[in-house]
């Protein structure tokens, strides 16, 4: 829009707005949502000495790994076990996630099928549902499955949250791919599943890897059922994890901001890779086009 | 099969075409209802039954079918009533301080510069992040004798003495909004920056060739084609941020003396620690009904603007 405007003349106060106004906003807006995470990577990189001390030591002077070492190989907070924990607890629901809401989704946006509109509505209520809400009655369930302290548990219960977002975000990718191409397809003799699988899903791929990254990262920030269906320390998954290292003894804040930093960048890298599909994605179901 | 089956003529199937089709589209959502149903529908039945009976799971002698019982006891509750307020003045000092930064934000984030897309992935870091990480964060910046907001606010003589942020009464719910806050502008920033951008320029050029202002043009143009999506948005956050429990559950656990316990955190409670499941799937089912008038409002309200397909 910037380029159509430069057409036109500018009033003085647009140049004031589009100059030092944007500007100031704009390094205001980065500090505000950078400062917290630059000020917890400084405090995991001090020693102890530096982080209790008074007055408040802004910088650490000998900068230090410590703290990273000790989170990781902790005996009592085992932070590496966490991690992996996670990893495979979200990976697993990733994988799972994908497959079910590709092939639902796909239904939804190619089939027309009675109660095809209350399964959307469903599907778009469920997302709103409280995780709060489900946690009592899950842990009954599991209790009674025999999943408690299981990978099972946590990655079942992740479905809840996770499915009827990435169907929806589906439903979006697949409604934008024109039908003429799997057609084309079927008439040359190809089944459904067939043109399923070598037309719409190749088309689709950057929405699908966008859904898939989708379901890690919100599993990855899951953290009342991890809490409330394990019991095992060795259970515990990252977020569940990080609390349990402050409910340990007095809060070793060097150690925990180091797990904190570690429990970030994956989400991070993953979320700057896929940015722009997701966004897409996010806003697929609010806007059409 | 391959193409040179075009040539040949198909034999009529067995079961018609139509019905296979509908048959296919049915199997395939076959995987994603069994979630569902395993994951979220079961256990809300679950959680109705749970309510009426006495059900605390250290007491299994007491088990018994109390019909109303939790509830009655629920409207008898004073901290249930008060959840209920905090809940309101989280959610809506929460997602009002949202929207407006939010906003501002995407009208920042959708000007031309060099680095927009660094900057624009970094902002987004605060949503991104699992919610115990945010609280950590947060519970070190407000830590009374390490934090550095209190060092801050001293240094710059905003206040003369160290503040417990979190532990006390007048400043933990402020804390925690803030905290909200920061987390979630970018949710904002996010998706009216999507609007703007399918807002076309040529309305720019043409309001802007007739003489309007960048506030004219904003209130006349973008605002109105921004409506739908604020709607949305908005709505979807309050209903997110009601539930939303992470949060304060990391950060004061509803304290200092239930300051800043809202109905979810409330809930999770109940279930978690007190292990009062009967209580908890009353409290659940109150949380349900809350969700679901909300979510009927927001769909009457966005019918039409929002039509999938």
């Amino acid at each position: 829009m910037s380029t159509a405007r430069r057409h036109a003349p500018k009033d003085t106060l647009e140049r004031l707005l589009a100059g030092p106004v944007v500007w100031i906003g704009l390094v205001l807006l980065t500090a505000f949502a950078l400062g917290p995470f630059i000020w917890m990577l400084l405090t995991s990189l001090k020693n102890r000495q530096e982080l209790y001390a008074t007055p408040l030591q802004y910088l650490p002077v000998h900068p230090t790994f410590e703290n990273y070492v000790e989170a990781w190989t902790s005996p009592v907070t085992p932070f590496s076990r966490f991690f992996l924990n996670s990893l495979w607890v979200c990976s697993v629901t990733m994988v799972a996630t994908t497959a079910v809401s590709v092939l639902a989704g796909y239904a939804i946006a190619r089939f027309r099928f009675a109660g095809r509109d209350a399964l959307l509505l469903i599907f778009l209520a469920t997302q709103m549902f409280p995780s709060v809400l489900l946690i009592a009655p899950l842990l009954t369930q599991w209790r009674a499955l025999g999943l408690i302290d299981t990978y099972q548990a946590l990655i079942y219960s992740n479905f809840s949250f996770t499915v009827p977002f990435t169907v929806w975000m589906m439903v979006g990718y697949f409604s934008s791919i024109p039908r003429d191409l799997e057609e084309s397809a079927m008439i040359d003799g190809c089944n459904h599943f067939g043109a399923l699988v070598r037309i719409v899903l190749p088309l689709a791929a950057p929405g699908i890897a966008a859904t898939a990254i989708f379901a890690f990262v919100v599993s990855w920030s899951e953290l009342l059922f991890a809490i409330s269906f394990t019991t095992e320390t060795n259970m515990r998954t990252l977020s569940a994890g990080l609390l349990y290292m402050v409910g340990q003894y007095e809060v070793q804040w060097g150690q925990l901001s180091a797990g904190v930093i570690l429990s970030t960048v994956p989400v991070a890298v993953l979320f700057s890779f896929l940015q722009r599909h997701l966004i897409h994605g996010l806003t697929a179901g609010a806007v059409k086009g | 099969m391959t193409s040179l089956t075009l040539a040949t003529p198909r034999t009529r199937p067995l079961i018609s075409w139509r019905v296979r089709k509908l048959l296919i589209g049915y199997s395939y959502l076959v995987p994603a209802a069994l979630c569902l149903l395993a994951t979220v529908v079961v256990p809300i039945f679950f959680a109705i039954k749970m309510s009426l009976y006495a059900d605390v799971l250290y007491k299994p002698q007491d088990y018994k079918f109390i019909g109303l019982g939790n509830y009655i006891r629920l409207l008898h509750d004073p901290v249930f009533w008060l959840t209920l307020q905090n809940s309101v003045v989280w959610v809506f000092g929460s997602v009002f301080l949202q929207f407006v930064f939010g906003f501002a934000a995407a009208l920042l984030l959708q000007q031309a510069f060099r680095g927009r897309a660094l900057v624009r992935t970094l902002t987004l870091l605060p949503w991104i992040i699992p919610g115990v990480v945010v609280g950590l964060i947060w519970q070190w910046l407000y830590q009374p004798n390490y934090g550095v907001l209190n060092d801050l606010l001293i240094r710059f003589g905003a206040m003369s003495e160290r503040v417990a942020w979190l532990s006390s009464p007048d400043y933990a719910m402020a804390a925690v909004v803030f905290t909200n806050v920061w987390r979630g502008i970018p949710f904002f920033a996010i998706m009216l920056l999507a609007g703007l951008q399918a807002v076309p320029d040529e309305l720019y050029e043409a309001a802007h060739v007739d003489g309007a202002g960048v506030f004219s043009r904003f209130w006349h143009i973008t605002l109105p084609l921004l409506r739908p999506i604020i709607v949305v948005s908005t709505a979807t956050r309050i209903i997110w941020t009601f539930n939303y429990a992470d949060l304060i559950f990391v950060m004061t656990g509803g304290g200092p003396a239930n300051a800043t316990q809202i109905t979810s955190t409330y809930t999770l409670t109940q279930a978690y620690s007190t292990l009062d499941f009967g209580y908890a799937g009353a409290l659940s089912v109150v949380l349900l009904v809350i969700m679901l008038a909300f979510t009927w409002f927001y769909l009457r309200v966005t019918k039409g603007i929002e039509e999938p397909e």
